[in-house]
């Protein structure tokens, strides 16, 4: 599997160990928050030293008080070992804030510079990455993240801390006890050491299959019609089921072996207690040790091996965190669109005059024009190919021209590269060849907000935005009043009790789809765009309503230049310009008349129109 | 706990008198229990943890069932991320309580119980003092559980906010770009992920606050104990080994403590989670109370029914009106009558926000229609259950939705088996045969997702290929060949009329050059059927229709010959 695969692969947990590259590139987002950072290890240190300090309290209190049965000044001795208690605790609270506060900060972060990268990225990368993917990037990766730096990091500096400390302490109090204590130590490291490997494999197998049933799911429910329709509650259920199944099997295997794992680490840590109590008793039957060291010791031995219980688990956090923000990392390594790139040239901040050092022209500047355009889509990664790899060429030489105020209508057969066209004027997709000009500028050269302020774009599928009708339509721009009116939306909307405030539902799914068009429609014309670009949005609108919008581009056209995709002859008459593509290539361009009259393929289409239609 | 009580009895001894053997015996029993602990620990964990698992596949599953019966509107109101969100991140919330969380509970209960036992023999006075803290605990869980119940509730609801905006920016991906509404949307997306953050970090700050407080509650009853307990000793009223256990027992009460926190955590989690899981329970699914009195399953209708005059046809809807319960858009359909009999193929012309989609969604049973106004073969399909009705109808929406899966899982889709034989006809029948069989897996070709690597005109056709093959007999086409050119959208129509007789057709389309090939025309408007008859007949009446048609006839759709 290459690596240009890694977006299809739902959780390619890694197998190999720690990469400590991509940790170190983690920490560096940890670095703008140090100041809580070291907050959270300073109370973390103070928490550990108060809490290690308990048992010797106790220590000191039985070996000078109880035993030999001395009650003067012990109760400071008590109210010390409250006041180091108080203060694990005041700390222990520092601790689980600041660290709550590092890692929601850092997700933050995180997740608002994927999102801002993620809207820069080429509509390719769209085209290709399902969203049930790029969701999971966004959520259930930052929130393994988040689990790490919240719970992980900080704690396992923590654990360790005690670990030394611990030791550090048994060894000053007797180092022949400490050893005694230490004893059970390699035993329970090859326990450890045996059922890692294996918990890690159970872990990646089950999230795999979390996430195909995810993906299922997510699937079922968008679909939920289709299923509804076909009455196949029952087969989706059973393959439901199925994965539910295996993912459940994998659960409860990871599940035996953590059961197996937690009583086995405590049984051994006991094996170590046993020992200590044993060699412990005998020292101090010989007057070794005194009763309260041995007390100490019993302790201090439990919170050594308290620590050593959790560290598979943190391992197993640090793996899927490291796996997780590999996959972040892709996102964010991922090329942003080439128009997000700064503009070279001098042209930056220049409003519109071109400032090439080529003569002013004499002739009026054409609004837009393509010059020898060649391209070609990228090919799917999913074919084999290599991610950058061309596909067939979709444009093969595209050359024409628009003037200011003209309305151009691109015609022909589907496939023919009749959308691209219009891609490619937004700039969606990088040329392989030639020149798009916008009023004489290269648009490679323009800004990208100048650029799409220019044009407005009604796509093929009327996407709206959950919100209002109002909403929506104010998203393109101030000219709201005016784009209502002319396409007949605030007619239709005025019928509803809430107006132009009635909510549109998910995607526009509350409306009609001549409705959705219709509000779209109102959206692009609310910017009072130079330029109007219409894909085929009049495809499913029926007869009446795209007359509306016929005689609304009526009103609206002079003075704005259009290129339109059209199907339909009404939109094709209303134009100035005609162009007729056929496989990649403008084959013939003009006006009605003047097509119709040099007898070529738009003659025949248009007679073999009309033929057929007074045939029936 | 053996430990302990081995601790004390080998303290006691070692104290009192040298007796190593003793000493060793303690600290074998105290191996042995050590052992035995771990398995009875092992099995309580498996047999617990994995019960914990089947209970959440049950519920997975059983949610799931019930979703995908909820009533259409119910999707359209609700986002598909909180959908998912609440059959994901819930249900975790919901295992993590019933597993490890129960499985604290019980084990820590059982310490609670045990080790007050042992301590209650020991000396039940300093009992009863060091359990004073105990109703403190209490409290103090009880006024955190409600906190924390409150502010995960509001983790759980900004979350699944957040991924319904995110899922929405991505489907919308080019529209964003085209209006160069990027920041808008970082400052959206921004907006609720400050708010996410802002529930979390206050679930942070109580769920440390609360650890905190009880650490030092228990500890206090350490040190309480400590002090009068150490008097005790020294005063003779205690022996030092039943100190040393009494004690010993208290620490392990601290950790069992703190844990009721981590529980009462998980719980009110798994609450809150609960509760949003079974908001969605307790709706009503579309299948509930509907056909179950009807006695038996009823057969299909006859495929080789003779049409003759007697018999009722096989679609009829009369005086239909109805308005949708959202939006408070008003009548989408009013007094709608009209029949179809069986084989007949009808266009049904009007224009846009006109009814068809909404009377398509009333024939599905997408919406209940009122009873009395929509009947197959005389029967009211108010008393049809909702799978055999729509067992006889197959549908080709307008948005041509695909499986990730094969070609030939979708064109199956509404058989109960994958059928190459059929698939391969169904798809002739749609013209789609040819671009299948020129790809590189033919039928075995996965679409990817929502079909994501077929154009507009494929999809269409995919599913027509879909409709056709699920072999019900009454076809429902709603504006399902927008995206084909007209060349394309005739052949269809062709195949689709090569079955004439055997299936009964309802096509709704603005290409006039299908509808004058239908039998009968319907024209929609308004809610209403406005007109009704032939082409023929109903371009000579000069009405609506005559309207659309010569409109039309002016825009002749323009499409490459070749």
């Amino acid at each position: 599997m290459s690596d240009g695969e890694g977006f299809f692969l739902e959780d390619r947990v890694d197998a190999r160990g720690v990469d400590w590259k991509l940790l170190r590139r983690l920490l560096r987002y940890v670095v703008p928050h140090r100041g809580i950072l070291a907050g959270a290890l300073l109370s973390l240190a103070c928490g550990t030293v108060c809490q290690l300090s308990g048992p010797y309290l106790i220590k000191v209190v039985i070996d000078r008080h109880v035993t030999p049965g001395n009650l003067a000044g012990m109760g400071g001795w008590v109210l010390l070992y409250l006041a180091a208690l108080a203060g694990a605790m005041g700390f222990l609270y520092l601790q689980m804030y600041a660290v709550s506060v590092l890692g929601q900060r850092v997700i933050l972060a995180l997740r608002e510079e994927m999102f801002a990268r993620m809207e820069r990225l080429p509509v390719t990368f769209f085209d290709r990455t399902p969203t049930g993917r790029l969701m999971t990037r966004l959520t259930s990766d930052v929130e393994a993240l988040q689990e790490l730096l919240s719970s992980g990091l900080v704690s396992t500096v923590g654990d360790a801390a005690v670990l030394a400390g611990t030791a550090a302490i048994l060894l000053w109090m007797d180092p022949r006890l400490a050893l005694v204590t230490f004893a059970a130590l390699p035993v329970l490291v090859l326990f450890v050491e045996l059922l890692k490997k294996r918990i890690r494999e159970a872990n990646r197998e089950m999230r795999r299959k979390l996430a195909r049933l995810n993906a299922f799911l997510q699937e079922h429910v968008t679909g939920v019609s289709v299923v509804k329709a076909f009455v196949q509650e029952g087969k989706s259920e059973r393959r439901f089921d199925a994965l539910n199944g295996e993912y459940a099997a994998e659960s409860v295997r990871l599940t035996n072996y953590y059961s197996l794992y937690f009583p086995g680490v405590e049984m051994f840590a006991t094996f170590a207690v046993a020992l200590l109590l044993w060699r412990g008793g005998l020292s101090l039957l010989h007057g070794a040790v005194t009763f309260g060291t041995l007390v100490a010791f019993l302790e201090y031995a439990q919170k050594f091996y308290n620590p050593i219980k959790d560290l598979s688990d943190k391992y197993n956090i640090l793996q899927s965190a490291l796996a997780s923000s590999e996959r972040i990392f892709q996102v964010l390594d991922s090329d942003v669109s080439p128009e997000y790139a700064p503009v070279p040239g001098p042209a930056l901040s220049r409003p519109s005059p071109p400032s090439r050092p080529s003569p002013p022209p004499v002739l009026p500047v054409p609004a837009v024009e393509f010059r020898d355009v060649w391209f070609s889509y990228p090919r799917p990664p999913a074919e084999g190919a290599r991610a950058d790899a061309e596909g067939p060429p979709v444009l093969r030489g595209v050359s024409f021209s628009l003037m200011e105020g003209e309305t151009g209508a691109i015609v022909g057969a589907t496939g023919a590269g009749k959308t691209t066209v219009l891609s490619l004027l937004c700039r969606f997709y990088e040329i392989r060849r030639g020149q798009i000009l916008l009023f004489g500028r290269n648009i490679r050269e323009i800004p990208r907000e100048e650029l799409r302020g220019t044009l407005s774009l009604v796509l093929q599928d009327p996407f709206l935005f959950s919100g209002t009708v109002l909403e929506n339509v104010s998203v393109g721009g101030n000219a709201v009043d005016g784009a209502l009116s002319v396409t007949g939306v605030d007619r239709f909307a005025s019928e509803w009790e809430a107006g132009l405030s009635t909510r549109v539902g998910e995607r526009g799914g509350q409306l009609s789809m001549g409705q959705r068009q219709m509000v779209s429609f109102a959206r692009a014309l609310s910017r009072d765009p130079k330029v109007l670009l219409l894909d085929e949005a009049t495809s499913s609108v029926d007869p009446v309503t795209e007359h509306r919008i016929q005689e609304a581009l009526g009103a609206i056209l002079p003075g704005r230049t259009a290129l339109v995709v059209a199907h339909r002859l009404s939109t094709v008459l209303a134009a100035d310009r005609i162009f007729v593509m056929h496989k990649g290539k403008i084959r013939e361009s003009g006006t009605h008349p003047e097509l119709l009259a040099a007898g070529g393929i738009y003659r025949r289409l248009y007679s073999l129109q009309f033929l057929e239609a007074s045939g029936t | 706990m053996i430990r302990e009580a081995v601790d004390a009895v080998s303290a006691g001894r070692a104290g009192g008198a040298a007796a190593g053997e003793a000493l060793a015996r303690a600290v074998a029993f105290m191996a042995l229990f050590a052992a035995l602990n771990a398995s009875f620990r092992f099995l309580a964990r498996r047999s617990l943890l994995v019960t914990a698992r089947e209970v959440e596949q049950g519920v997975r599953r059983h949610l799931f069932s019930h979703v995908i019966r909820l009533p259409l509107p119910f999707f359209h109101a609700t986002p598909t991320g909180d959908v998912m969100s609440r059959m994901t991140n819930d249900l975790t919330a919901v295992w993590l309580f019933l597993g490890p969380g129960l499985l604290t509970l019980i084990g820590t209960s059982i310490s609670w119980v045990m080790a007050v036992a042992f301590m209650l023999r020991i000396s039940p006075s300093l009992t009863g003092l060091s359990l004073l803290i105990a109703p403190l605990v209490v409290l103090l869980s009880r006024e955190y559980g409600r906190a924390f119940h409150r502010q995960h509730r509001l983790v759980q609801e900004s979350l699944a906010g957040m991924n319904a905006a995110l899922q929405e920016n991505v489907s919308g991906i080019r529209l964003v770009k085209a209006f160069a509404l990027e920041a808008r949307e970082e400052e959206r997306f921004g907006r609720q992920c400050r708010e996410y953050y802002r529930h979390n970090l206050a679930v942070a700050r109580t769920s440390a606050a609360f650890h905190g407080a009880i650490g030092f509650l228990a500890g206090a009853g350490v040190a309480l104990v400590l002090y009068l307990g150490g008097r005790a000793v020294a005063l003779g009223e205690l022996t030092l080994g039943g100190f040393v256990a009494f004690n010993a027992y208290l620490a392990m009460l601290a950790f069992p403590t703190m844990a009721m926190g981590w529980v009462i955590n998980l719980f009110q989690r798994g609450n809150a989670a609960m509760g949003r899981i079974n908001e969605f329970l307790r709706r009503p699914t579309e299948f509930e109370g509907k056909g179950v009195a009807a006695p038996g399953v009823l057969p299909l209708p006859r495929e080789d029914a003779t049409g003759d005059a007697g018999e009722p046809p096989l679609l009829e809807v009369r005086d239909l009106t109805f308005a949708h319960e959202t939006g408070g858009r008003g009548e989408a359909l009013r007094d709608v009558s009209f029949s179809l009999r069986k084989g007949e193929v009808t266009g049904l012309a009007g224009p846009t926000g006109g009814g068809k989609s909404t009377l398509f969604s009333l024939l599905l049973g997408f919406h209940p229609a009122p009873p009395g106004t929509i009947f197959w073969e005389g029967r009211d399909a108010a008393e049809i259950p909702l799978p055999e009705l729509r067992r006889r109808v197959a549908l080709v929406a307008q948005d041509p939705f695909l499986f990730s899966e094969s070609i030939l899982y979708n064109v199956c889709f509404g058989r109960d088996a994958l059928d190459p034989a059929a698939a391969r006809e169904a798809v002739s029948l749609a013209r789609f045969r040819d671009e299948v069989e020129e790809m590189p897996h033919g039928f075995e070709s996965v679409v990817g997702e929502r079909g994501i690597s077929l154009s507009g005109g494929q999809k269409q056709r995919a599913t027509i290929a879909r409709a056709l093959c699920s072999g019900a007999p009454f076809l429902l086409l709603d504006d399902a060949l927008s995206a084909v050119d007209a060349g394309t959208e005739r052949e269809i129509f062709d195949g689709i009329l090569s079955v004439r007789g055997e299936r009964t057709v309802l096509f709704s389309t603005h290409r006039m050059a299908s509808l004058s090939r239908c039998d009968r025309i319907l024209v929609l408007a308004g809610g209403r059927i406005v007109e009704e008859g032939t082409h023929d007949g109903l371009l000579s009446r000069r009405g609506a229709y005559y309207d659309l048609y010569s409109r039309q006839m002016l825009a002749r759709e323009l499409e490459d010959s070749s």
